[in-house]
């Protein structure tokens, strides 16, 4: 027996290792028929590991305070050896994770995953959604550029249209009448500590409910896709002649986390100023008010909602609502019909949420 | 109670807001500059005391926001005393005047012209700023202001098409230098450094402006040709640090793709 055999052997007795990877990775059967689309969940987990990563580098020359807040990133973008490339690594990878979240998101609406009994993951996963929109919004302030500044500005603002407390919730969000100093103080708190922290957490809900339920059959390349679970006695759906998770698919994520990086890396040596106007690059300045303040574009449709509506209360109600109708779709669509061809109502409303959501985004963008 | 609020509340917000758009784009105050009793009253009058409205809105001191009384004194809140000699107002200067009296901000420009041909001829014929410069509609200095037009009502052009032949390139350098930096501030790049430069090297070549002697301003121009030219080759560095980044991002991106083809064949061998 060969040295790395016996040291395999004595770490095995110790803690079963042999019987752990075949549970969960070489006997870790997927259905024969998945997709591309299951391999969203991995990208999303290798794109937080990388804003984790390069957020705690970026901490090392970040100083969170109103007065040197520009002038520590600037540093980190001129003079930190590769601080340009993990600062925008951060910056991008941010709006390639909300991007990847919703196709995600979309995926498994439109293949029925978020049926009965996934109703937790769909919950956990919808969570997480505006959990990175808020790791995003706290992050975009602390660059303390006119932009961060004046986004900050508008985005807490609305809050005040909410009836009765919305005046205070506005002041204890900012930490005074106006986004200043203390509010930059909260949002770092929130975007280094407790967001992250709630997300990881999530993701480990996430993932548990995923492993006790097992993975959704795909209801493409089927005859029959009913969904038969009733939810009346646990039962986790095992797929007997399936595809191990290690190596088949654990390589189709490579493959997918290896194209994702094509396009991210991408985007971050050629054209990483799409998603930094000029007015990223200027300091804050609280007497002077940009011309053109726009929200970051996965906010767009909301900002643009909110403009349409007579009163911010009534835009931000209609969102409210339709917010906590997708938060409980799968409480909701209690059908058992997983195909989207098969579910014309479904794929109406889909579509239609879609379209609208691009064109509220198009025209808050061109507004 | 006003019969009037509750219709205009009443107006959809993206309507009400075209149309604010659309008064603001009728009735444009220029940037930076104050609603003064002095510009309400004058942009009323009929007469000359109209005048100098119209061609101030379009200057630089509006855009700069130096108003009526930060020239002419006075006191632009209290229209009964506006213009009062107690509150500090001047009023029109008398032409050999005229250099005290803008070279209370442009102090340089003032030496400058003082001590140049235009300056020495001041009260004897010669031109003071608002010769050349205009009294309110003073636009942005830039070298078509020595022009034939202009130069030949009290000479002949020649000695001025010299000096404005010698400027040209250094306005192109930094008129160009200009550009680069605004590019670089809109990616991040940190030009203060650059800025506080350029903004000394701009300066001295403003300074020739006044000067009439050619063989000084074709001297000052290869000094200032010179700086702007190491200007530019800090600038080219950034330039071509930023292609080297492209070129490694050109690699980074290919072995992305080809790890994601590996991948792709290793997966299809497992079937």
């Amino acid at each position: 027996m060969n040295l790395a055999k016996r040291i395999y052997t004595w770490v095995d007795v110790r803690i079963g290792a042999g019987a752990l990877v075949e549970k969960e990775l070489t006997g870790y059967l997927l259905p024969t028929n998945i997709n591309v689309w299951y391999s969203m969940g991995s990208i999303l987990l290798f794109i937080f590991a990388m804003q984790v990563v390069t957020g705690m580098l970026l901490l090392i020359y970040y100083v969170p305070d109103a007065d040197k807040a520009f002038k520590s990133v600037t540093f980190i973008m001129n003079e930190v050896p590769f601080g340009w490339l993990i600062r925008m690594c951060h910056a991008v990878g941010s709006n390639m994770m909300v991007l990847i979240l919703l196709f995600h998101m979309l995926s498994v609406l439109f293949m029925g995953s978020y049926k009965s009994p996934r109703e937790m993951n769909w919950l956990s996963g919808f969570i997480l959604l505006n959990l990175v929109m808020g790791i995003s919004l706290t992050g975009y302030l602390l660059p303390w550029s006119q932009l961060s500044f004046w986004a900050t500005t508008v985005a807490t603002n609305s809050v005040g249209a909410v009836p009765v407390v919305g005046p205070y919730l506005v002041e204890f969000l900012r930490g005074g009448k106006l986004v200043g100093p203390p509010t930059l103080g909260r949002f770092f708190a929130l975007h280094v500590a407790v967001i992250p922290i709630t997300i990881a957490a999530l993701v480990g809900a996430h993932i548990f409910f995923l492993q006790r339920t097992g993975v959704s059959t795909p209801p493409f390349g089927l005859q029959e896709t009913t969904n038969r679970w009733l939810g009346d006695r646990y039962r986790y759906e095992s797929h007997p002649g399936g595809i191990p998770f290690f190596p088949h698919y654990a390589l189709q994520d490579l493959t997918s986390i290896a194209v994702y990086c094509a396009l991210f890396l991408g985007v971050v040596f050629f054209d990483p100023y799409i998603f930094f106007p000029a007015t990223a690059f200027v300091p804050a300045d609280p007497f002077q008010t940009p011309a053109h303040i726009k929200p970051e574009w996965y906010f767009l449709p909301n900002y643009q909602t909110l403009k349409l509506f007579p009163s911010e209360f009534l835009g931000i109600a209609v969102q409210g609502a339709a917010m906590t109708f997708l938060a409980l779709l799968p409480f909701i669509d209690r059908g058992q019909e997983k195909h989207p061809l098969k579910r014309p109502l479904f794929l109406a409303c889909a579509i239609g949420g879609i379209v609208l959501y691009i064109a509220l985004m198009i025209w808050g963008h061109y507004s | 109670m006003n019969r009037t609020s509750p219709k205009v509340g009443n107006v959809p917000p993206p309507l009400r807001f075209a149309l604010v758009l659309c008064f603001m784009l009728a009735f444009p105050l220029p940037g930076g500059a104050q609603e003064t009793v002095c510009l309400q009253c004058h942009s009323a009058q009929t007469g000359p005391g109209s005048k100098a409205v119209k061609p101030w809105q379009a200057s630089i001191h509006a855009e700069n926001g130096i108003s009526c009384h930060d020239c002419h004194g006075g006191d632009p809140k209290d229209a009964a005393n506006a213009m009062s000699p107690a509150r500090g107002f001047l009023g029109v200067p008398k032409e050999t005047d005229v250099p005290a009296f803008c070279g209370r901000c442009h102090v340089g420009i003032r030496d400058d012209y003082l001590q140049s041909a235009h300056g020495r001829a001041l009260g004897k014929g010669g031109p003071t700023c608002v010769t050349c410069h205009g009294a309110h509609d003073i636009k942005k200095v830039t070298l078509d202001l020595i022009n034939e037009k202009s130069c030949s009502r009290c000479h002949p052009y020649e000695r001025a098409a010299n000096i404005k032949a010698a400027m040209e390139k250094t306005e192109r350098l930094i008129v160009a230098i200009e550009e680069r930096l605004a590019r670089f501030k809109g990616e991040g790049v940190d030009t203060e450094a650059t800025d506080k430069s350029l903004f000394a090297l701009r300066n001295t070549y403003h300074r020739l402006f006044h000067e009439v002697n050619t063989a000084r301003v074709t001297n000052e121009s290869a000094k200032l040709q010179g700086e702007l030219g190491k200007l530019d080759q800090t600038l080219q560095k950034i330039d071509e640090q930023r292609a080297k980044r492209k070129i490694a991002g050109a690699f980074v991106v290919a072995a992305a793709l080809v790890a994601a083809l590996l991948f792709h064949l290793l997966r299809k061998t497992c079937d």
